[in-house]
């Protein structure tokens, strides 16, 4: 990102390369509209041209790549304010593992309760949820983007993964009803 | 280590981060307490699977990429045609990217300007007449160049210096009618999506001018991007443009334009006629 920020705006694609399925399945996860996390992504690599001035490289590029996607995520939140979103219904892809077909369409299973899970926990819970596992970001570079200390971040993963647990089984509880 | 520092810890635990010291007191209140063993192994179980989740997410479209990639061509090729080391380049240059540092020069600058005002402040009575005058004819000034610096940066080539005349667009005063001429150009004419965006955004200040509000309904059907004509229906909504209910209801039903602008006609309309 400092060779962008310097002028080498070709190299922005290499970043793009590495960060647009991570990027984007960040936004599915909160929005879980796939066209306007389509528009998202772009909208996080404009936004990263625009103020690339503004890059420290001493800071870790992760956070600052999603402290703009945040931004860029509430400005579209607060444009759509009012308007019905619609939620897709996602196809569920195998998930990577390879087990034999029981123990597939059990796991399947157990990961499509799971997403459930996730979807109901409030904004905040699934985003340090999906940031940290998802994105695999250190809890300091989290701390980075959330703008608190790493502290109050590991007491909130604990809370989130509290939250997910009795989602979860909420859930299984409903299906097996 | 205790039951709420094994809480304290459990997130790190999990995601491998521990020093090996803080690891071996986790593991060793595991095992002389069965309450966080259990709750280790069940949030432990959810972090497993959390991590597979992704890979049954779907994936963005091949679009996506082409997009970017016409996006930064386009970016790129108006940064090749902008003219390169001018006056305003080498000026910019010599201001500092820290905060700390821009508040620094900042205050020095507002230090030296009282300084350089109290030296040469002329006596005290012969302030007194022309200081009214004087002020209003600054004013002009500053008006005048705020308007030229927009007007000439929306004719740039480059699509970056063209948004930055329409961010100038906001410091002028809402009746001045060349930049509302120029910022409605840009609506109907420029090349860059973005670019349009940012006009329609900027012309929420001149709303109050009818000129405005019939420009904003006339150039609805003339635009080819989806994005544009949804936020300029946003705009006739902000602005309580009730005039523009019958285009909206035509727009609403119009099976040639994108489905997507036809939902936000129809909405804007229930909204303008409530």
């Amino acid at each position: 990102m400092a060779e962008v920020g310097a002028g080498e705006v070709q190299k922005l694609a290499v970043l793009f390369e590495r960060h647009h399925l991570g990027l984007f399945r960040y936004f599915v996860s909160m929005n879980r509209n796939r066209e306007l996390s389509e528009d998202l992504v772009q909208d996080v690599f404009f936004r990263m041209l625009r103020y690339r001035a503004s890059y420290d490289a001493h800071q870790s590029f992760t956070a600052w790549m999603y402290q703009i996607a945040r931004n860029a995520s509430v400005d579209s939140a607060q444009k759509r304010k009012g308007e019905v979103m619609f939620i897709d219904e996602f196809t569920d892809r195998q998930a990577d593992p390879a087990p034999g077909p029981e123990e597939t369409a059990a796991l399947t299973q157990d990961l499509r309760l799971l997403r459930l899970a996730l979807d109901r926990l409030p904004a905040d819970k699934r985003e340090i949820l999906v940031l940290s596992r998802f994105q695999g970001m250190k809890y300091d570079e989290l701390a980075g983007v959330l703008g608190c200390e790493v502290g109050t971040v590991k007491v909130r993963v604990y809370r989130a993964m509290r939250a997910l647990e009795q989602a979860y089984l909420t859930i299984s509880g409903e299906k097996t009803a | 280590m205790n039951c709420d520092e094994t809480k304290h810890n459990l997130p790190e635990y999990l995601s491998e981060s521990l020093n090996e010291a803080q690891e071996l007191a986790f593991a060793a209140h595991l095992a002389s307490c069965e309450a966080c063993r259990a709750e280790t192994e069940r949030l432990g179980s959810l972090w497993r699977s959390l991590a597979l989740l992704p890979g049954t997410m779907p994936e963005p479209r091949t679009n996506v990429r082409d997009r970017f990639y016409e996006s930064l061509a386009a970016y790129r090729h108006g940064m090749e045609s902008a003219p390169k080391h001018g006056f305003k380049e080498k000026l910019a240059a010599l201001w500092p990217r820290q905060p700390a540092w821009q508040m620094a020069v900042g205050f020095a600058m507002l230090v030296m300007g009282v300084g350089v005002g109290y030296e040469i402040r002329p006596a005290k009575q012969e302030v007194q007449q022309p200081v009214s005058s004087d002020v209003a004819q600054l004013r002009g000034e500053v008006s005048n160049m705020r308007q030229m610096v927009a007007l000439s940066l929306m004719q740039q080539q480059s699509a970056g210096e063209r948004l930055r005349g329409v961010s100038w667009a906001y410091r002028v005063e809402s009746s001045d009618t060349e930049v509302l001429s120029a910022l409605l150009y840009t609506v109907n004419n420029d090349a860059s999506v973005n670019v349009r965006e940012a006009a329609v955004e900027a012309l929420h200040a001149f709303g109050a001018s009818p000129v405005t509000r019939t420009a904003i309904v006339q150039s609805i059907p003339k635009q080819t991007s989806p994005l544009v004509q949804i936020a300029l229906i946003d705009l006739l909504v902000d602005l309580k443009v009730t005039d523009a209910a019958p285009e909206l209801k035509k727009l609403s039903v119009d099976e040639t334009v994108d489905a997507s602008v036809r939902e936000r006609a129809k909405a804007a309309l229930g909204k303008l006629l409530q």
